[in-house]
């Protein structure tokens, strides 16, 4: 597992990259086929800005909008995600850029804020969320203080700063948020060639969001070298997998109807063949594909506000170099002596495109084993009480994997952090209960509080080699108010997915992220026509029962003969039968009629 | 009489209208009867009535005269002449009880039609030159008023509102004036007229048309009309008035009694009132000076009521009118909007699997064993597995192993999941194809099409929930370790699952156990413990296979369902009992108690629908549960179904069960009274020990002899609690012992273990008798206060599980009503052999109700299945509580 690939020495180019301190522009497009016909396109657009003409709000290639937010919001350091899907890393194997490019399922921010205290600190966070909540079309306005968290150990900064400068890190998850087109445009028009020319006319919605993965990122940094002057760095990466199968179908007919019986891939050799019964053959040979079959059009040439256009190569096809590729005229192929790594130059104004016929081949492109894989979910069941788990697995046979487990739980999921426990499974499959200190090495924790802020968690752990260990904490649901439930409240809470970072390795100075998938936590939820049938009820009920209670109190049940001696007893009854006597006597009747 | 108000007047007294309606005089039914004849004739189409009858300004001559005496009678429509109906016989009522029946019948047939109806015609003829034609006894409605009007104006001319006086004649015309505004196609001038004409008519001008009342007394003694006609007024009785003794009535004269203008209300009698009253008061004496029927009799009396209104309710609900046509409630769902393309190639591919799963059952057989070996073998799992991998989805096994009265059962799980393409493993939905169905039958299709279908949904790139194909080996064990696991909830003995996804939204279980093609879709939806999955899932489930698939659909094995009042019966019924014994019926039974709603498909009939159309079913299934936004939530979860598109919901059929409950609850508060304030039984029971019966009769004795002062607070009596409670509580924990017993011995000891705890519920009963009244020897008190508890326990319960398990409260209730009524036979009063007779009559017939006995004839469910054995356990201890209250009473 010593191949390093494509991607991370491309990282590493790109940060060395970031060096130089005058204006300029690059784009580059790095395509890599993975297992089970999916198809890797790392788009990539870095631009910059010297500090000077940053301050003096003097943009060429930096985004003014982005750039008069930052300045406004006192930010000095800005990163900014769109993910949506997951990354299957058993079969696609490393993450591209090593994690350090993407970010949780739906928008993840977070961002170095120069400011002299928490509070206004905060207060310019508020700005920057708003601000680029109009700017990217996403709710980033909801990332309040109970979705602001201020990590301790899990994030680095990437840039050069003063060191009088008093930065605040805050973080902050919309995990509910659907990335789509309205994400994308205000992404594409911050490049300099805003998707017209260049490899970013390749991005299509249509297609871009039919992946099977897809990670869109703003990261912005300054960066000062020993000798010279400062400058801030924009990097725009756009991260997609695409199922070549699915893009391939014409956009007029996308329906995967049952293909003709005589096209079908049969296995010849089963004694039952025939033709109406086939057991499928899954093709073992690599796709074939073009550039306008996956992404719905070619390339419009290169972005002529590229620096050296003639000389840069900005897209690259890792492939081995025993496959065939067709490319259009005018691009010049190079062959790099990796063995799969081939890239083309771009020509101003022409289209590129790049078709790669179906081929048998024997040689495959390695893939590195992931460091650690990592699976949360919820455990349990019912309205109260569930669990967390948490499986962090070492594949590793030799070295033990050091790295920071970083989570941010809503208020309404409160876990307790006592039952914390974790447990050990080695290769040979037993199950062992270990006391968690002894893989937590540090710990971070700040609870939460209700309505105001969610609970932090940083753990530092180690897991050893060849093993799969299990953490597990139990938590408590919390009963919402009435008016604090979302329309959709029966779907659940999304709680937002966990953030891996482990130390760097391989001697590298850059660490690998890792993000668990998010989740869902179905809260004791009312039924939303309750309010209404209680009402009801309820004054049913008391106009009843007070109607009913209040007649039994004030009244008193008497016959006929018990009133009368009643009557006769009190004084004024006594009196009135005297007047009526009297009156009787007067008017000369002799009886009242019955 | 001056009758003291004891009870507030009811709003409304139905038994008042009724005397109402049955006093009304002569002249008035006749009226309303010629309304209704008019009415009913202008019901046929042949001759309009209408047309003959009114008052049409420009028909009106010296032959058509007759119009101006009929338009009262005629109406345009039922809700004309009912509402004028209604208006009208208050006002012609009390008309011809002043008046009496000749002068109304002079009155009314002459001028006081043809006056309105003569000054409309001039009005609107002469001066407007118009020709509206008018109907309808409005016109006497409104001149009726109008006379009413100017007596109320002569006792009480005023109306007060703030500072403005409104003379109280005017009231007619604002009542014209609203019901112009209000009702359409009223005519105005015409009800202006009639109200001009009851002025008139009170103010006394129009006295010359009233015949003098020397002839009429004449018409009315010559012809015996008083004793001829039933409901006739008389003269006489007019100069009376038959109100006279009203409270309200001022002597002599115009009665000025002000009443409401409209004519709505409806006048109070006094006799009726009256002697309600005095029933009523001689009611409340006799229960004073009688406690017993209130502590004794009364209650046994409303606990029958009560069972037996609970048994009729529940034979009322398969009507049209208490059941529900089933909908949609959750419009996600969308049901049938989308087109199925599971057909064409994928048969051949169905095919090809079914082949490949044949040949490792035949595989099987070569290696020496005769037939086929229908077992989920370890080579039918990898088989499984590797078609699912070949497919390129993530496969996972699970073992298991559940040991339950001795018998093991013991598999593997395979599972795969097909990934959201662009999800992020939040929710997910199970497809389940068990390789026994639960008859353990060769569920070979239902799996085959389930791994087709795993192939065939790979492509698909519109889920936005994972979807988890599971293959357990078996229906009952399998699916509840794989979804006991899936929470992390799992046994010892069975594997944590190392491949996981979201929530689960919805679960599906295909069962296709033979070759041939089928007929139709029997849908399971019965959960454990008598949960049941959310009625859309269901009503999906119908709508997608008979709506959109043309299959037909059953459910509760219900082949020929005609919709007839006895299918429907025997629907509920069949459910009920399903429900009530709460032991899984599928594999979906399994999902329910972490609420996953689930059902299953099983395939039945030889018909013509082959593996593709329940493939497309499945696939329309699955779409539907894919467009849902939240969990299934909108639907009833408490239903009773008596065919596929009728419900009941819980609403409608709980207060069956709760009735059943509720008359132990009421037995159980008699009883508690009885022990405390009632001091005959107490007395004579501690003097003589008498019988109750007697205690009775002597209270009543002694009641003769001293006003009702006798039952007074005085006599309380202390309740000694302990030995009651005491030995209630023993008893049900006791219940404890046959509910380890039973979930804990092997299986083979079953019959054994039952016949022995029936003759233990034989033997105890009656030690535990023996003991109580020689060695406790407690007093009367304390045996009505056993039972007290006991019953109160007992409805607490049942009306507590009824909203849980309506079926299971149902059936125990039913079971338990004897326990109401069974009193201790006292040693006293019958004689010795009749007492032994007595009472082992008694310990047999309770013992037939006993629940080893019941279970023994119901069915014996011993041994099946581990859900079975510990769903009977769960509500074994249930069972057992209640059979300790026949220990407790022998």
């Amino acid at each position: 597992m010593t191949v390093l690939s494509l991607l991370t020495l491309l990282f590493v180019v790109a940060l060395s990259s970031f060096t130089s301190a005058t204006s300029d522009y690059r784009e580059s497009l790095d395509l890599q086929p993975l297992p089970q016909s999916a198809l890797l396109a790392s788009f990539n657009f870095r631009s910059n800005e010297s500090q000077a003409s940053f301050d003096e709000r003097h943009f060429r290639y930096f985004p003014r909008a982005l750039g008069q937010i930052l300045q406004h919001a006192n930010t000095k350091e800005l990163h900014l995600r769109f993910t949506t899907g997951r990354w299957d890393a058993e079969s696609w194997g490393p993450r591209p850029w090593n994690g350090t490019k993407e970010g949780g399922t739906g928008v993840e921010l977070w961002a170095w804020i120069d400011a002299a205290d928490d509070e206004a600190a905060f207060a310019k966070w508020i700005t920057l969320t708003q601000s680029l909540s109009g700017l990217f079309c996403a709710s980033l306005n909801f990332i309040d203080s109970t979705r602001t968290t201020r990590p301790v150990a899990s994030f680095e900064l990437m840039g050069d700063h003063p060191a009088s400068s008093n930065l605040h890190l805050l973080h902050g998850t919309l995990p509910g948020e659907v990335v789509c087109t309205e994400n994308l445009t205000p992404f594409l028009k911050l490049l300099p060639c805003k998707g017209k020319a260049g490899v970013s006319s390749l991005l299509d919605g249509h297609k871009l969001f039919d992946a099977s993965w897809q990670s869109m990122s703003v990261d912005i940094a300054p960066v000062c070298p020993r000798s010279g002057e400062c400058s801030v760095h924009i990097d725009q990466t756009v991260d997609i997998v695409l199922d070549i199968d699915r893009s391939k179908r014409p956009r007029d007919n996308p329906i995967p109807r049952p293909v003709p019986s005589d096209q079908l891939a049969c296995d010849t050799s089963k004694p039952y063949h025939s033709d109406d019964t086939c057991y499928p053959l899954e093709s073992t040979s690599a796709k074939g594909w073009s550039l306008t079959e996956i992404f719905g059009r070619s390339v419009s040439g290169a972005c002529p506000l590229t620096e050296n256009v003639d000389q840069e190569e900005p897209v690259c096809l890792r492939v081995p170099h025993e496959r065939e590729v067709v490319v259009a005229s005018g691009a010049v192929e190079t062959k790099k002596p990796d063995g799969f790594t081939r890239c083309f130059t771009l020509q101003p104004s022409t289209p590129f495109d790049l078709t790669i016929p179906e081929q048998e081949v024997t040689t495959h492109v390695p893939l590195d084993e992931p460091v650690l894989s990592a699976e949360r979910t919820i455990v349990g069941h019912g309205q109260e009480r569930g669990g967390m788990r948490i499986i962090f697995d070492n594949p590793s046979d030799t070295n033990s994997v050091d790295f920071i487990y970083f989570e941010t739980l809503p208020w309404f999921l409160r876990p307790y952090v006592h039952t914390l426990q974790a447990s050990i499974t080695g290769r040979d499959g037993l199950h062992r209960q270990v006391p968690a200190s002894q893989f937590i090495r540090e710990s971070f924790y700040r609870p939460a509080i209700d309505r105001e802020r969610g609970t932090q968690l940083e753990l530092a752990l180690t897991i050893p080699p060849a093993s799969t260990v299990t953490l597990t904490y139990d938590f408590e649901k919390a009963i919402l108010r009435y008016t604090e439930y979302p329309p959709d409240a029966n779907r659940g809470f999304n709680v937002a997915p966990a953030v891996i970072k482990l130390d760097a390795a391989n001697g590298s100075n850059h660490p690998i992220y890792i993000r668990t998938t998010s989740l869902l936590l179905p809260l004791p939820t009312p039924d939303f026509s309750m309010p209404y049938n209680v009402i009801i009820l309820t004054s049913t009920v008391i106009a009843l029962a007070f109607g009913s209670i209040f007649n039994l109190l004030v009244r008193r049940f008497v016959t006929v003969e018990e009133a009368a001696t009643l009557t006769a007893q009190t004084f004024k009854g006594r009196l009135s039968g005297k007047l009526v006597a009297l009156r009787d006597r007067i008017k000369g009747k002799r009886a009242k009629t019955e | 009489m001056a009758t003291p108000a004891a009870l507030p007047p009811l709003p409304f007294n139905p038994s008042r209208v009724r005397s109402y309606v049955l006093r009304l005089p002569l002249f008035t039914r006749l009226v309303l009867l010629a309304i209704l004849v008019f009415w009913l004739l202008e019901l046929q189409t042949m001759w309009s009535v209408v047309q003959w009858g009114s008052v049409i300004p420009d028909e009106v001559g010296f032959g058509t005269m007759y119009r101006l005496n009929t338009y009262p009678f005629i109406h345009l429509g039922f809700f004309h002449a009912f509402l004028n109906v209604l208006a009208l016989t208050p006002l012609l009522e009390r008309f011809e009880a002043e008046h009496g029946t000749l002068t109304a019948v002079a009155l009314f047939i002459g001028p006081l039609s043809t006056l309105p109806a003569g000054l409309y015609i001039l009005v609107e003829k002469f001066l407007l030159h118009r020709n509206t034609a008018v109907v309808g006894s409005s016109v006497w409605v409104f001149l009726l008023l109008g006379s009413e009007a100017i007596r109320t104006f002569k006792s009480n001319p005023y109306f007060s509102l703030g500072t403005t006086k409104i003379p109280t004649w005017t009231s007619p015309l604002f009542a014209c004036a609203l019901v112009s505004i209000l009702v359409p196609n009223t005519s105005f001038l015409g009800h202006l007229c009639a109200i001009l004409v009851g002025y008139l008519l009170g103010l006394g001008f129009l006295k010359i048309f009233v015949p003098p009342e020397k002839v009429l007394r004449w018409i009315e003694g010559k012809l015996n009309l008083l004793g001829r006609l039933p409901h006739y007024v008389s003269v006489d009785q007019k100069t009376y008035g038959r109100y006279g003794v009203l409270p309200t009535t001022t002597t002599g004269g115009e009665r000025g009694t002000p009443m409401s203008f409209l004519g709505s209300s409806q006048r109070l009698g006094p006799s009726p009132n009256a002697s309600h009253l005095m029933a009523l008061k001689s009611v409340i004496r006799k229960l004073r000076s009688n406690p017993h029927f209130l502590f004794v009799h009364l209650p046994h009396i409303l606990s029958f009521i009560c069972i037996v209104a609970g048994v009729v309710w529940l034979l009322l609900l398969p009507l049209n009118d208490y059941s529900r046509q089933t909908y949609i409630s959750e419009n996600a769902l969308l049901p049938g909007q989308v087109h199925a393309y599971f057909s064409g190639s994928e048969q051949h591919i169905f095919r090809g699997y079914k082949k490949e799963l044949e040949g490792v059952l035949t595989a099987q057989t070569e290696d020496g064993q005769e037939g086929w070996n229908d077992d989920f073998t370890p080579a039918v799992s990898d088989k499984i597995q590797s078609i699912l991998k070949a497919t390129g989805l993530k496969v996972a096994t699970q073992n298991y192993k559940y040991t339950s009265s001795g018998i093991t059962h013991q598999g593997q799980n395979v599972y795969s999941i097909i990934q959201a393409p662009r999800g992020d493993a939040t929710e997910a939905i199970v497809l389940v194809a068990a390789w026994k169905t639960v008859d353990d039958e060769l569920n070979l299709n239902g799996v085959t099409l389930a791994l087709t279908l795993a192939r065939y949904f790979k492509r698909w790139s519109l889920w936005s929930k994972d979807i988890i194909f599971l293959f357990p080996p078996d229906s009952k064990a399998g699916t509840q370790a794989w979804i006991d696991a899936y929470h992390d909830m799992q046994p010892a003995f069975v594997q944590p699952l190392p491949l996981k996804s979201g929530a689960l939204q919805g679960g599906l279980v295909i069962e296709y156990p033979f070759d041939h093609r089928f007929e139709s879709l029997h849908i399971l939806y019965d959960g454990v413990n008598g949960q049941l999955p959310n009625l859309d899932l269901f009503n999906t489930a119908v709508s997608i296979t008979g709506g959109q698939m043309g299959i037909g659909t059953n459910l509760q094995e219900m082949w020929d369902h005609d919709d007839s009042y006895e299918m429907r019966l025997e629907t509920i019924m069949r459910g009920m009992v399903k429900q009530g014994f709460g032991y899984a019926t599928g594999p979906h039974s399994s999902f329910m108690p972490y609420h996953i709603d689930a059902i299953t498909l099983q395939t039945k009939g030889d018909g013509w629908q082959d593996e593709m159309a329940l493939g497309r079913t499945v696939e329309s299934l699955c779409r539907s549960l894919n467009n849902l936004l939240e969990h299934l939530h909108q639907s009833f979860f408490f239903y009773l179904l008596m065919q596929t598109n009728r419900f009941v919901s819980i609403g409608t059929y709980l207060p069956s069960a709760m009735l059943i409950a509720g008359n132990f609850t009421i037995m159980a508060i008699a009883l508690w009274l009885r022990t405390g304030y009632y001091p005959g039984a107490q007395q004579s029971a501690q003097a003589a020990k008498v019988t109750k019966e007697q205690a009775a009769t002597a209270t009543e004795k002694l009641d003769d002899k001293q006003p009702p002062a006798q039952p007074d607070a005085s006599n309380i009596i202390e309740r000694q609690l302990a030995l009651p409670l005491t030995l209630v509580v023993g008893l049900h924990l006791l219940g404890l012992i046959p509910l380890y017993i039973f979930n804990n011995i092997s299986h083979q000891y079953y019959p054994t273990a039952t016949y022995t705890s029936i003759l233990a519920n034989f033997i105890l009963p009656l030690l535990l008798a023996a003991v109580l009244s020689h060695g406790l020897n407690p007093n009367p008190q304390q045996y009505l206060l056993i039972k007290s508890f006991s019953l109160l326990i007992l409805g607490l319960f049942l009306s507590t599980l009824a909203t849980l398990n309506f079926s299971l409260s149902f059936m125990i209730g039913l079971l338990c009503a004897p326990l109401s009524f069974v009193n201790r036979i006292n040693p006293h009063t019958t004689s010795r052999p009749l007492r032994y007779i007595l009472s082992t009559l008694g310990v047999i017939f309770l013992s037939v109700l006993s629940p080893p006995v019941v279970l023994l004839v119901a069915c014996s469910y011993f041994g099946v299945d581990l859900e079975t054995v510990l769903t009977q356990a769960a509500f074994g201890w249930d069972v057992w509580g209640v059979w300790t209250q026949v220990v407790v009473w022998f």
